[in-house]
């Protein structure tokens, strides 16, 4: 039962940091990034080939700055120059990026499985109230948390972090203030690329390595933001673990049906609460 | 006499949309090979479902990413109701499929359509993918990811039933339903509850302050969007003689997507142009690289940022420049 609702904790908190990419995306650039899942898969896949030769941390690292400047580039190319346009069309820009990556992990490493055992530090198990639990598990848990607070108190508390929410504010407004709005653009996109990208090669011991990963995940994400309402971390925050409780718990009582389980979630958020549990309403 | 001019100019417009289907067909007969009617009849199949999004794109300005699960719901449905569980006869089965397809997006569209824009591309991605889920764990109903093979009868509707898997017998019977559709939905655009669905997109809460309801009808052209789609479907199941979860995929959807943005969805044909550029270009690349995905992923963005009426648009610029006037709807 504890194990369990343990499971449910790290794959949520996989699903949070994930989520608080397109989240931190969305709220300054009002553009849903359907390429999120496959730079959530480069970052797992280019973390798994440093890390097969240089070790694990030096393949969290490389992971974080090559989907880094990957985002910059994105930003750069695509979110500024499409930002006038209908957001529509920059979605379905970002669905061609998510091709040509899908594409371009296909044509490098293949089609089929990879597993990377994690870093001998923290391979072990611990027991817990009795039940054997990997250690790496809690360390998911324990990075993404870091990870979410770091961002949040960057966020709330840092000089940066105040110019990032008033261009989220109003992007006007913040330049007029004298915000760089120019270099906050980059930045943000560049650190939720990030943020996909170490939450992949993270993911990358505790599930395995495919050329449909991001997808699926994607898709899990989006159910998160629908169901958390659009826009908000506390919303994709309390989502993605009740998700997480969903996955775990479903797996173990109903195996048929929980794969399906969280589109039932999110059918009956849509019926009984359509704005999602923050309540933000969406629009285009 | 405005209205007498409107009747002749549809009548003008499907005096010619029937003879291209004719002139097709016979020339089809005439000089297609073997794998070009194949192509074509696949791509007459797959252009009723760029057909069902681009309508919705068109008339609600709603993209929708998951459109293979109502294309999917028609094969599948065709599926059951040929096969021998069904409590009907097949034709009369065959004919409800749609019907059926279509209520059930009905339901779905009063729920979906309140949201819009981005969060509605996201919801139906979503939703589709919940599809092909269920698709492949309810082994009993569908046959899971094995699929699912189609017991045609041998007669239907008083004709031989092998017609429908022959390519240029599919080609054919697809190109004259694929005008029909094409022409009803001309008429419906310019009937009064036409111009409703047009006048919601432009701004639904005005058309609620003249004192019309605008929920149900943005559901009902969902669901006639579906309908569509599920047609498609039906013929895929028929033409394939098998069905299996890869089309409800949302990659399925994704390239349906990419055949109404590259045929443009201004004008109510550019998804059906789409589809058979989609398919051509597809053979025509697949012989020179591998690089499939990223070749179609390439070909959207260029699309989306430069050429956003498509091809569609560009031939019909060509043809005002010809003299000749085109009705164009908003652009996406």
């Amino acid at each position: 039962m504890l194990i369990n609702a343990l499971n449910g904790f790290v794959y949520g908190s996989l699903l949070f940091v994930l989520s608080s990419g397109l989240v931190l995306i969305y709220g300054l650039r009002r553009v849903v990034n359907f390429s999120h899942g496959a730079l959530y898969m480069l970052g797992a896949y280019i973390g798994y080939a440093v890390a097969v030769r240089f070790g694990f941390l030096a393949g969290v690292v490389v992971a974080a700055l090559a989907l880094g400047l990957l985002g910059v580039v994105l930003d750069l190319v695509i979110f500024r120059q499409l930002s006038a346009r209908n957001p529509l069309v920059t979605v379905i820009v970002t669905f061609g990026v998510m091709l040509i990556l899908e594409d371009f992990v296909r044509t490098v490493w293949g089609t089929q499985n990879y597993t990377i055992d994690p870093p001998a530090v923290l391979s072990g198990v611990v027991q817990i109230a009795g039940a054997p639990f990997p250690v790496y598990r809690l360390f998911i848990v324990a990075a993404s948390a870091a990870m979410a607070a770091g961002l949040g108190s960057w966020l709330r508390w840092g000089r940066t972090g105040l110019f990032v929410r008033a261009a989220s504010f109003d992007a006007k407004v913040a330049a007029m203030c004298g915000v760089r709005t120019s270099v906050i653009g980059p930045m943000v996109v560049g650190l939720g690329a990030a943020f996909a990208g170490v939450s992949g090669i993270i993911a990358a011991p505790f599930l395995s390595l495919n050329p449909s990963m991001g997808s699926e995940i994607l898709v899990l994400c989006f159910v998160v933001s629908v169901v958390g309402g659009l826009g908000s971390f506390s919303g994709a925050f309390l989502s993605a673990m009740l998700l997480g409780q969903v996955q775990a718990f479903g797996t173990v009582y109903t195996p048929e049906l929980a794969s399906l389980l969280p589109f039932l979630l999110m059918s009956l958020m849509l019926v009984f609460r359509p704005q999602g549990i923050a309540g933000m309403k969406v629009s285009s | 006499m405005k209205a007498m001019f409107a009747t002749r100019a549809e009548a003008i417009t499907g005096l010619i949309v029937a003879l291209a289907v004719i002139m097709a067909s016979v020339a089809v007969e005439a000089w297609g090979t073997r794998i070009l009617v194949s192509l074509l009849s696949q791509a007459v199949i797959v252009s009723f479902l760029a057909f069902a999004i681009g309508f919705l794109a068109r008339t609600s300005n709603l993209v929708s990413f998951g459109h293979a699960a109502p294309f999917g719901l028609g094969a599948y449905g065709t599926a059951w109701v040929l096969s021998n569980g069904s409590p009907l006869p097949p034709e009369l089965g065959l004919l409800l499929v749609v019907p059926a397809v279509a209520g059930v997006f009905f339901l779905v569209g009063l729920v979906v359509s309140r949201l819009e824009g981005i969060a509605f591309g996201m919801l139906t991605l979503a939703l589709g993918q919940g599809f092909f889920v269920a698709a492949s764990k309810f082994r009993g109903l569908t046959g899971g990811a094995d699929g699912r093979i189609i017991d045609l009868p041998r007669r239907l509707f008083g004709l031989r039933a092998d017609v429908v898997q022959s390519p240029y017998g599919m080609f054919v019977i697809g190109l004259a339903i694929l005008a029909l559709v094409y022409l009803a939905l001309r008429a419906f655009e310019a009937t009064h509850t036409g111009r409703l669905a047009a006048a919601i997109r432009e701004n639904d809460e005005r058309v609620r302050f003249l004192g019309y309801r605008s929920r149900a009808l943005k559901a009902a052209v969902f669901a006639l969007s579906a309908a569509i789609a599920a047609l498609g479907g039906v013929l895929y199941a028929l033409y394939q003689g098998f069905v299996s979860p890869e089309i409800l995929h949302w990659s399925y959807s994704g390239s349906a997507l990419i055949m109404s943005i590259l045929g443009g969805t201004s004008l109510l044909w550019g998804p059906i142009a789409g589809a058979f550029a989609f398919f051509f270009l597809r053979q025509e690349l697949s012989a020179l690289t591998t690089h499939w995905l990223a070749l179609v992923g390439a070909t959207l963005v260029v699309v989306t940022v430069a050429w956003p009426s498509g091809l569609s648009g560009g031939i019909a610029a060509l043809l005002s420049r010809l003299g000749l006037r085109t009705r164009q709807g908003a652009a996406p």
